[in-house]
């Protein structure tokens, strides 16, 4: 099949057809310069058109090569006109005509036009173009957009099975995989539907007012606190945490705890629906983070700043060239000094090998971490992040640290 | 700035169940930045009986900020200045949550005149009786609820009433009895001067 031109819909991220477009889904090919109406075989600009008409060899099309190639390939003829032959017998020419020229068999029939059946398309010198299988019929838009098919017994296309969630007749009975794609889709969608409903009730125990009632758009999303399940509004509860504390509220036990259980939560989450279950919840807070994760750090910039956050931060670091930040790990500050050690880690693929330094470490910590089946050289380790974590904790537990993260500098 | 639209409820709120608390918070000024909070004396206390008036003034950061709560009533207490009214309650302080409202912050000072704390104390001398000689306390604790939050068995219609049959205008009388948080004596004083 054919896919020259970049599917318009699947520009916008819309198209329905997923694999079965007729149109190219690779944003990496090159854009085409060649006229459609000319391969129709009509084009009111005539020699004015900006578009290259050039009729387009299918086998060469088909190889997905270089503009230029196509150019250089593609013999120039007379176009003609011809009347469109439809695949499907029972379909009226006018509405096959209309159609826009999505069926490779109709636009090549448009071309071949001498030919006033369907062999005549032996001159493509390729035959699998003429056999059209259930599944390359494509699914009527009018049925699957829930409304009545102005064509009726007549359509060209498919109508599709019902959709049990979404009751449209959307589900293309030849494509499975497809079919199965709609569906999860529209459970998805169907169940934030649901829980957006049974948010809309819920009000901030800050404001007392219904979150997704308030007056400004941008205030409209809970923020989800880790720890608890104390529904407040993004605005409310991140006012609180920024509060300056002015009447002598600390900020690690006050600003930071729930203000109805007072649990200590580390961080906020913004959501628009509230969740039922503690895997919705989980799944809204994966999402969070997977997102943040995609977004380059201010802090860190590419490695010209520092992050306060350091290796916990939510935010990505890398350097301009796509490499991840090198988690270096330093352990200073114990009074009697010989507690000392300092990762630097190579970053790469996972897991990343890293050389440890240790200065003074006592025996029995060593032979733990030999346990976990580190490699201990002379005076170094060969260890992944993972297990430099348990180092650590081991280290701080010894210490009484708190946040061991904190030393994921 | 003050969120009114929650001072706005929150008074809605109070009103609602005023039969069930107790607890009355009514504006003092147009602004609602200004309150006066009303609890009753806790049943079985040296309080019993009695009346309690607090001054509420709102910060500009509330409900991020403690309320300032003061009473205006004065009440012998450890945890309660016998002088300037002052509160001395974790609540009010640095254990405030935005997730509590005058009502419950009100509640909270009721329960402190049941439960006093005088190892933490406003007062030190309110304090030191109540530790050393608990009946001297109960009796100057129950002596101040007669003298002062027991306005007095009159009703506010009947001392306005009381007033104005001594040959005063209903309005300077009702004036001059909000000015002095509706003491016929004071008020009495007030209008021979004014």
């Amino acid at each position: 099949m054919s896919k020259r031109v970049l599917c318009k819909y699947f520009a916008h991220g819309a198209c329905l057809k997923g694999e079965y477009c007729e149109f190219s889904h690779d944003w990496t090919a090159p854009p085409s310069n060649v006229c459609t109406y000319y391969q129709k075989g009509r084009c009111a600009f005539g020699s004015r058109c900006r578009y290259d008409h050039v009729k387009v060899s299918h086998a060469e099309s088909s190889s997905n090569s270089q503009q230029s190639h196509v150019s250089e390939s593609v013999s120039i003829t007379h176009p003609q006109l011809s009347r469109p032959l439809s695949p499907f017998p029972g379909s009226t020419s006018e509405l096959a005509g209309s159609e826009i020229p999505s069926i490779p068999l109709r636009i090549e029939s448009a071309w071949g036009g001498e030919s006033e059946h369907p062999d005549g398309l032996d001159d493509w010198g390729n035959g699998e173009a003429r056999v059209v299988g259930p599944a390359d019929i494509p699914i009527c838009s009018f049925a699957a957009a829930g409304s009545e098919c102005p064509r009726g017994e007549n359509c060209p296309h498919i109508h599709g099975d019902l959709c049990p969630t979404c009751g449209k007749q959307c589900l293309h009975p030849f494509r499975t995989d497809e079919r199965e794609e709609h569906m999860k889709a529209c459970e998805k969608k169907q169940k934030h539907l649901e829980s957006l409903k049974n948010s809309q009730d819920i009000e901030c125990s800050v404001c007392l007012e219904r979150v997704l009632s308030k007056t400004e758009i941008a205030e409209r999303k809970f923020g989800l606190l880790s720890e608890c399940d104390h529904p407040f509004c993004i605005s409310c509860i991140r006012n609180w945490r920024n509060s300056s504390s002015t009447s002598g509220m600390d900020v690690n036990s006050a600003l930071r705890a729930c203000p109805i259980c007072r649990k200590l939560s580390y961080f906020v989450i913004p959501s628009v629906i509230w969740y039922s279950s503690k895997e919705e919840k989980q799944e809204i807070v994966d999402s969070y983070k997977s997102r943040l994760r995609s977004i380059d750090c201010k802090h860190f910039n590419f490695g010209n700043g520092n992050c306060p956050f350091g290796s916990s931060c939510f935010y990505k670091h890398a350097h301009r060239d796509g490499r991840l930040e090198e988690i270096a790990l330093r352990h200073i500050g114990n009074e009697d000094g010989c507690r000392i050690f300092s990762v630097t880690c190579i970053s790469g693929e996972e897991p990343i090998h890293s050389d440890v330094e240790l200065l003074g470490v006592e025996s029995d910590i060593i032979e733990k971490w030999k346990g976990w089946g580190i490699e201990h050289g002379a005076s170094n380790f060969s260890c992944s992040t993972n297990q430099i974590k348990l180092m650590t904790l081991c280290h701080n537990e010894k210490m009484n640290v708190a946040n061991p993260s904190l030393f994921f500098r | 700035m003050i969120d009114f639209a929650r001072v706005q409820k929150e008074l809605q709120e109070c009103t609602k169940d005023i039969e069930a608390s107790g607890i009355r918070v009514t504006p003092k000024s147009d602004s609602l930045s200004h309150l006066v909070g009303i609890i009753p004396g806790p049943i079985a206390t040296p309080y019993e009986g009695g009346t309690f008036q607090i001054d509420i003034t709102l910060p500009d950061g509330y409900p991020f900020e403690p309320p300032k709560m003061q009473f205006a009533t004065k009440v012998w207490h450890p945890n309660i200045s016998s002088q300037s009214g002052a509160i001395c309650l974790d609540i009010l302080k640095d254990q405030w949550s935005p997730a509590l409202t005058l009502k419950t912050a009100l509640l909270s000072v009721q329960a402190l005149l049941s439960a006093p704390q005088p190892d933490d104390p406003q007062d030190a001398v309110v304090a030191q009786q109540y530790l050393r000689d608990y009946q001297t306390f109960a009796g100057t604790a129950r002596y101040w609820t007669e003298t002062f939050a027991k306005t007095s068995s009159l009703g506010v219609e009947e001392k306005v009433q009381k007033l104005v049959e001594m040959g005063f205008p209903e309005a300077q009388v009702r004036s001059s009895l909000e000015a002095v948080g509706w003491d016929e004596n004071l008020a009495l004083e007030k209008l021979c001067s004014g």
